[in-house]
């Protein structure tokens, strides 16, 4: 059976690397391309490459691989193992160094045609727009798989596996969640430029083509600091989101109301950053302060009805959140209403045709991440000098007892802030793109946040208890845990990290770069949590990772959709993919997902090992 | 008198899609299968069928073709049965956590279909109008849609089917307690396969009466949380026929009348709309009494 499952898995790959391009040296702004290819380029738009440009490297590299490829399948059938680790992990080697080696070649030809065109006095180099493409990328995929299976050859390979099962079931569900995406963009769009009538193999290529480049552009804000700071600007509500389902997770409840939380976080701070009189330096921690409480609240009223009805908490979440979008177009939408006959004038909605609050008072507004680190073009050494001295004095106070060393690590951390900001800094220059990206201070208050749900739920006797009431409530009653206070406790945290997350909507500018609070919130974050909390599988790191890499995809959604035209709702899509697929367990035996069997296999490992 | 005869058809039409979803939602909570995923369901049934009948109506030239929104009808139900496949897979085969799947698909339900739409109307929030819509039927005083009269003469036969054949009483047995049920040669598995996809093409001609028997085109998430009202409707109906007749009578009857309110000036629509989800959450709370779900529900069936 594995033995079959490798020999199809192989032939896939090869037909991938006879069929897809390999690199792709020009492509134009709408995406059609030069496809290099082994059998020969595939040019479906008759675009020019550059004189005396070519890649003879192509056909003997192919070669290669498949000499590899045929060479692994001879290999996976010896019949000693220990023979069999050795040679893929040879075999495994040699794939990366082929893999290198090509995208070694291809980037030396493409600056080597630049360099001849710039040199004969074009103003601008010829090739702008290149990329590695599928054919390479799947001998980079194949030979990390050989060296995976190579592991698995030694003895307690599966444990080994199984042992991973944190990280290997979400990269499953996210590989197969990229290949289900993949197959759905190939099948409603055309090829790019190949709607005429090529052959086959034209059709092919310009198909896994398209399909490699939706996901280059949907990962390409990795590249750059703009796209970066743009993607952790679409994470920092995330992570807020992430971190309510997840904690709802830990105590067993399953919180689907977030978007509800997040709304009623929003309102709660508008209310207070438009209308509260209070000087600036209380204003932003009031502000901040009531859109946890405006979660909370939300949450905790569903814990309540939990804890003293029973009512189920997924329903109630749920109407909760309905509940919440009627609150929110009923104050922001219109300023009159009738009730029984009479008027009622409400003061929330500005003047104008959109549905949106007044202004944020000066002091209500959370400065853009840039002006923090950097401001007036400045660099401060006050938020960088902070952040190292309060770790430093955490992990350096280690004796002390850890409410003391909370308190003195928070202290060396203002030290440093102040410190830092009378520091001199250094002027640096900041592209006009890096400007204008959205990522604010509240990302900071996500870090918080993120702090705060590691520190709570593993460093306190509080979190102890509520992480033992959602793995086995009986068992925690009988210790002594009071189930229903945990259970409204629980909600109300939650429901309080949902409503942070509109300080980077409302007092952060995070929708649209203005301090509103608009008709407009887009509220379904909130739903967005529960894949973000999955694919972390409740961990603060993976929380953190997870909704980093679902804000490089919505960043990456937005230029997809202007570039290709395709609909960033292919983000959502791929979303409730990964749910579905970590929900399945990444489609993987059942050892990856019991932890009874889990520690089985663990356990005959060992006693293999004598 | 007037407002009460088009409050009472309004109450009909509204309570429609609930009670066919809620009907098929009692299949596969009865076989043990929690089904949070009606919404979506709802969603991919009602996109299937506009899309296909605006397709037909294109390939056709346009016209009125009597065979036409029947065609979508079956498109809806099988696009639904689908879905319903694919959470049946997860939940009973993969053993998967079903709120977490139902969940997943609901979100791409709300995605998938802007994908389509944009490819065939370059429109990521609505389909095209059709011509061919379900045909409606003269009730006295006003006129319903054919779904309408399916879905009331639906109770009746759900109510037989559950608890008058050896069939209902196998099902109910797989959701009560799994385990005697096998041992009295009931196929648990297969039993909770039927179901699941059974409340999915319910779900799916609900949702082709949303967008081709109630509307003539496909809005993005037009469903507007009737899946989860029809779930509530489910508990609030005590998993009974009988029960979730009142109840999607009841919800519907406060959306009727939030409809009613919008041109009046007795209460704002934004809060009326409201009232349903309150409501349920009054139900929930069980101030209207107890409900006691299936036994099994939820929960993974090992053999």
């Amino acid at each position: 059976m594995s033995r079959l499952l490798f020999l199809l898995g192989s032939g896939l790959v090869l037909l991938i690397m006879i069929f897809s391009p390999w690199a792709v040296p020009m492509r134009e702004f709408d995406g059609t391309g030069y496809l290099l290819n082994p059998l020969g380029p595939i040019n479906p738009q008759g675009l020019a490459l550059p004189e005396g440009l070519s890649f003879p490297w192509l056909g003997p590299l192919f070669g290669l691989w498949v000499l590899l490829i045929a060479a692994a399948g001879g290999v996976y059938f010896l019949p000693d193992p220990e023979a069999r680790a050795r040679g893929l992990y040879l075999l495994g080697a040699l794939g990366l160094a082929l893999f290198a080696a090509g995208a070694l070649l291809f980037y030396q030809g493409v600056g080597a045609a630049n360099e001849a065109a710039l040199a004969a006095g074009a103003r601008r180099p010829p090739l702008r727009r290149f990329a590695l493409s599928l054919g390479l990328y799947a001998g980079l995929f194949y030979a990390l798989a050989l060296l995976l299976l190579a592991r698995m050859q030694r003895p307690g390979g599966l444990a080994f596996l199984v042992r991973l099962r944190g990280v290997v079931v979400p990269v499953v569900a996210l590989l197969l969640a990229v290949v289900v995406g993949g197959v759905v963009v190939a099948i409603l769009r055309p090829g790019l430029g190949t709607e005429g009538d090529g052959g086959l193999r034209e059709f092919i290529a310009g198909k896994l083509d398209l399909v490699t480049y939706t996901f280059q552009i949907l990962f390409s804000p990795l590249l750059s600091l703009p796209g970066l700071f743009n993607s952790l600007a679409f994470a920092t509500p995330l992570i807020f989101t992430g971190l309510a389902v997840a904690f709802g997770f830990r105590a067993g409840l399953f919180n689907i109301g977030a978007p509800g939380q997040l709304t009623l976080g929003a309102l709660c701070a508008m209310l207070v950053g438009v209308y509260l009189p209070l000087p600036g330096f209380l204003l932003l921690p009031a502000a901040i302060l009531a859109a946890a409480l405006g979660g909370a609240l939300w949450g905790g009223i569903v814990g309540w009805l939990k804890a003293r009805f029973g009512a189920n908490e997924v329903i109630n979440t749920i109407m909760m959140n309905y509940i919440a979008a009627s609150l929110l177009l009923f104050m922001l939408a219109a300023n009159e209403y009738r009730f029984f006959g009479y008027t009622v004038r409400l003061p929330f909605k500005a003047e104008g045709f959109e549905g949106r609050s007044e202004e944020m008072q000066e002091g209500a507004r959370i400065p853009l991440m840039i002006h923090i680190l950097a401001p007036q073009n400045t660099f401060s050494w006050a938020l960088p000098l902070a952040v190292v001295a309060g770790v430093l004095a955490y992990y350096g106070l280690r004796r002390l007892d850890l409410g003391r060393r909370l308190l003195l690590s928070g202290g060396a951390a203002g030290l440093g802030f102040v410190l830092g900001g009378w520091l001199p800094g250094f002027p640096v220059e900041i592209s006009s793109a890096l400007a204008s990206q959205l990522l604010n201070g509240s990302f900071l208050i996500a870090v918080l946040a993120l702090l705060f749900y590691n520190f709570y739920l593993f460093r306190t006797t509080g979190g102890y208890e509520l992480r033992a009431t959602g793995l086995a409530p009986r068992a925690a009653e009988y210790a002594g845990v009071n189930l229903k206070r945990k259970m409204v406790l629980a909600m109300l945290i939650s429901g309080g990290l949902a409503g942070l997350a509109a300080t980077h909507y409302v007092l952060g500018a995070g929708m649209d770069g203005t301090y509103r609070l608009k008709t407009a919130l887009p509220a379904s974050v909130g739903f967005d949590g529960i894949a973000v909390a999955l694919m972390g599988q409740n961990t603060p790191l993976g929380i953190f990772l997870s909704a980093t890499l679902f804000g490089v995809l919505l960043a990456g959604g937005v230029s997809l959709n202007a570039q290709l035209g395709i609909s960033n709702q292919i983000i959502q899509v791929l979303q409730a993919l990964i749910i579905l697929f970590i929900a399945v367990g990444g489609l993987l035996p059942r050892y990856f997902t019991d932890p009874l069997r889990a520690a089985q296999v663990e356990t005959e490992a060992k006693q293999a090992r004598g | 008198m007037e407002i009460a005869i088009a409050l009472f058809f309004s109450t009909l039409r509204q309570a429609t899609p609930l009670l066919l979803t809620a009907l098929g939602g009692l299949f596969s909570e009865r076989s043990g299968v929690v089904n949070i995923a009606l919404e979506g369901m709802i969603l991919f049934g009602a996109a299937a069928a506009a899309i296909t009948v605006n397709r037909l109506e294109v390939a056709t030239g346009g016209q009125v073709a009597f065979w036409i929104p029947w065609v979508g009808l079956l498109a809806g139900a099988l696009m639904g049965g689908l879905v319903g496949l694919i959470h049946a897979v997860a939940a009973i085969r993969y053993r998967a956590d079903q709120i977490v799947t139902g969940t997943a698909i609901n979100i791409a339900a709300l995605g998938a279909p802007s994908i389509v739409l944009q490819v065939l109307y370059n429109n990521t929030s609505t389909s095209q109008e059709v011509v061919n819509r379900l045909p409606n039927v003269s009730l006295g005083p006003g006129s319903v849609s054919v779904l309408v009269i399916f879905a009331f003469l639906l109770v009746p036969l759900v109510w037989w089917v559950l608890f008058k054949t050896p069939w209902g009483l196998r099902l109910r047995a797989v959701g009560e307690h799994p385990e005697a049920a096998e041992t009295m040669g009931v196929n648990v598995i297969r039993m909770r396969y039927t179901a699941v996809i059974l409340s999915g093409v319910l779900a799916g001609i609900a949702g082709a009466y949303l967008s081709i028997g109630f509307l003539n085109q496909f809005i993005r998430a037009m469903s507007a949380g009737a899946g989860f009202i029809a779930l509530a409707a489910l508990i609030f109906g005590k998993w009974h026929p009988l029960g979730v007749l009142g109840a999607t009578l009841l919800f519907g009857f406060a959306q009727a009348l939030a409809i009613q309110l919008q041109g009046g000036d007795i209460l704002p629509a934004t809060l009326v709309q409201a009232i349903p989800f309150i409501l349920t959450m009054l139900v929930l709370a069980g101030f209207i009494g107890r409900s006691r779900p299936p036994a099994a529900v939820g929960k993974p069936y090992d053999k």
